[in-house]
């Protein structure tokens, strides 16, 4: 096919520089499909750098691999899509995981309802509160960490400080802890003070936990406290006439100064995440 | 000038001790270390790369000491570590996986990064499986998906322990082109039980057995550890410390020859037998 006219540079250049109007661009554009002289001069007046980094752009958003559920879905919420791939990689924010708690949850909540009696129902609540406070021990532990993190030691070995990595994915665990735990809260019998008994419990035992961890293998440290937990919770319910005394005032203020001492200590020792396995 | 400084390090595990002493360093270029299993190579390569402390000893890497905080962490972001059973987030496909470590290398920018995952990617030979779930993949896959991250960010220095265990004679060749043609002004450092990796990579050998250094230059000054004390026979010689059949139906010994044997030209494994005696042999022969 052959053309009759040209463009001249002026237009070629607003053209490149995406200065046309759209009907005159449209206009041009078909212009150039058929004039090889015109299309040799948008290229010898465009910005090769800026179209490499264009091409780059095309490339990669044809070219990236599409991400799971989770991590698009925290994505979705604000959250950067390197922090979304490592909270994607926590072993305690699967969707296993956090099934088995809901169903710990679930068997509390059942236990304290389905009750004919209320001591019945009441040592169902127990069972709930202490449950609860527990949960995110455990997913925490599990968070980072040798044993139950595969890649722990590649991610040690990395430049990445493993505190950093830890609390982001504690913090996630204990979000996801706290709303399950909330969610099936509203269920128990009675919407009394205990819908939010274990909220300070629970963040006490963590730190605890997080901080005994800067000393022994987290696992180990959890484990520690998860039993320190269940003896002292069910010897005080025992030993006094109320069972719920350790969620009451008393109990409240113990764990609020457990909150203080551990985050000192987690502050002092944070470079003991760093320093590698504890063998 | 030795990238790498090894110097009296020791390690025990409750009442195991795993190494007993081991001094040696590497500059740049592939060093091999050979040694049969609970020789102490996991160990000492779990050192390198920051991730267990030495009971006693020193150690320094790329001229740094990792028992000092932001020494370690400038080690870290020069470093590539392939472990000996690489763990993986099974649900993640290879491209994920490696994008998960490279995000741990503080590769924060996402175009740059993902170029980087692919060119480590193809450098093993997986671009044609980057979407698939590591759990779909075969064991010599994984260990190349493992390779590949190891390789990110071209590290100054790349510890490598038993990189080769579980791929094919291709792969194995493969793994060769690729770590030999970084390592001309990069320091590796390879374990392996597999004395032909020695011999086809590495200028610089160190033998290690109980936790201790046993031999510490190239591979031909460890062949030559067995130069006249290989030899030929139609059975088992009893001068021999080592002795098997061969294809041939005739027994190769190892050991002081007796005079008039028919000796031959040995090989690094000879050399590498003979330093280890009857325990690496029974771990061969398995």
């Amino acid at each position: 096919m052959t053309t009759t006219w040209h463009a001249d540079t002026a237009l070629l250049t607003r053209y490149a520089s995406g200065e046309l109007d759209q009907a005159r661009a449209y206009s041009l554009e078909a212009h150039l499909l058929a004039c090889d002289t015109c299309r040799a001069g948008v290229a010898a007046v465009s910005d090769h750098a800026q179209l490499d980094r264009m091409w780059a752009e095309v490339a990669e958003a044809v070219d990236a691999p599409r991400t799971g559920v989770v991590e698009r879905g925290l994505v979705r919420l604000g959250v950067s899509d390197h922090v979304a791939r490592l909270l994607a990689a926590t072993p305690s924010l699967r969707l296993s995981w956090l099934g088995a708690e809901a169903l710990a949850l679930g068997f509390a909540v059942v236990a304290a309802n389905s009750a004919i009696t209320e001591r019945g129902r009441s040592l169902g609540t127990f069972l709930f509160l202490v449950v609860a406070a527990l949960l995110p021990v455990g997913g925490v532990a599990a968070a980072y960490g040798p044993g139950l993190d595969p890649t722990y030691e590649v991610s040690l070995a990395s430049p990445m400080r493993s505190f950093g990595l830890l609390m982001t994915r504690a913090a996630a665990v204990l979000g996801t802890s706290t709303v399950l735990a909330g969610v099936a809260a509203l269920s128990l019998p009675g919407m009394g003070w205990t819908t939010v008994a274990w909220l300070l419990p629970s963040l006490g035992l963590t730190l605890a936990s997080l901080a005994l961890a800067t000393r022994v293998r987290p696992l180990v440290a959890a484990g520690s406290v998860t039993f320190a937990w269940a003896a002292v919770s069910v010897i005080l319910a025992h030993a006094s006439h109320d069972r719920f005394e350790i969620f009451r005032g008393g109990g409240q203020a113990a764990f609020l100064v457990i909150i203080a001492l551990s985050t000192i200590v987690i502050a002092r020792r944070r470079e003991a995440f760093e320093q590698g396995v504890r063998e | 000038m030795p990238t790498v400084q090894v110097i009296g390090i020791e390690k025990s595990f409750l009442r195991t001790r795993a190494l007993a002493g081991v001094t040696f360093d590497a500059g740049a270029g592939i060093t091999g270390l050979l040694g049969p299993n609970g020789a102490g190579k996991t160990t000492l390569l779990r050192m390198m790369a920051t991730v267990l402390a030495p009971d006693a000893g020193q150690l320094r890497l790329l001229g740094w000491d990792p028992g000092k905080a932001d020494e370690r962490l400038a080690i870290r972001r020069r470093l590539g570590y392939m472990p000996q059973e690489p763990g993986f987030h099974r649900n993640f496909t290879a491209f994920e996986f490696v994008d998960y470590v490279a995000i741990l290398k503080e590769m924060v920018d996402r175009r740059a990064r993902h170029d980087e995952v692919r060119r480590v990617l193809e450098l093993v030979g997986l671009e044609g499986v980057a979407g698939r779930k590591i759990k779909a993949l075969s064991g010599g896959m994984r260990r190349r998906v493992a390779l590949g991250q190891a390789l990110l960010g071209d590290p100054d220095l790349l510890v490598l322990d038993e990189p080769t265990a579980g791929l094919d004679p291709e792969q194995r060749l493969r793994f060769r082109e690729i770590v030999s043609e970084r390592s001309a002004d990069r320091t590796v450092i390879l374990s392996t039980h597999q004395t032909e990796d020695v011999a086809a990579l590495c200028p610089r050998v160190v033998v290690m057995n109980d936790g201790r250094t046993l031999f510490d230059g190239t591979p031909a000054e460890l062949t030559d550890v067995a130069r006249g004390r290989v030899w030929l026979a139609p059975e088992r010689a009893p001068e021999a410390h080592l002795s098997w059949r061969t294809g041939d139906g005739r027994h190769r010994n190892i050991g002081t020859a007796p005079s008039g044997a028919d000796v031959i030209e040995p090989t690094v494994e000879d050399g590498y037998l003979l330093l280890v005696g009857s325990k690496a042999f029974d771990e061969e022969a398995a």
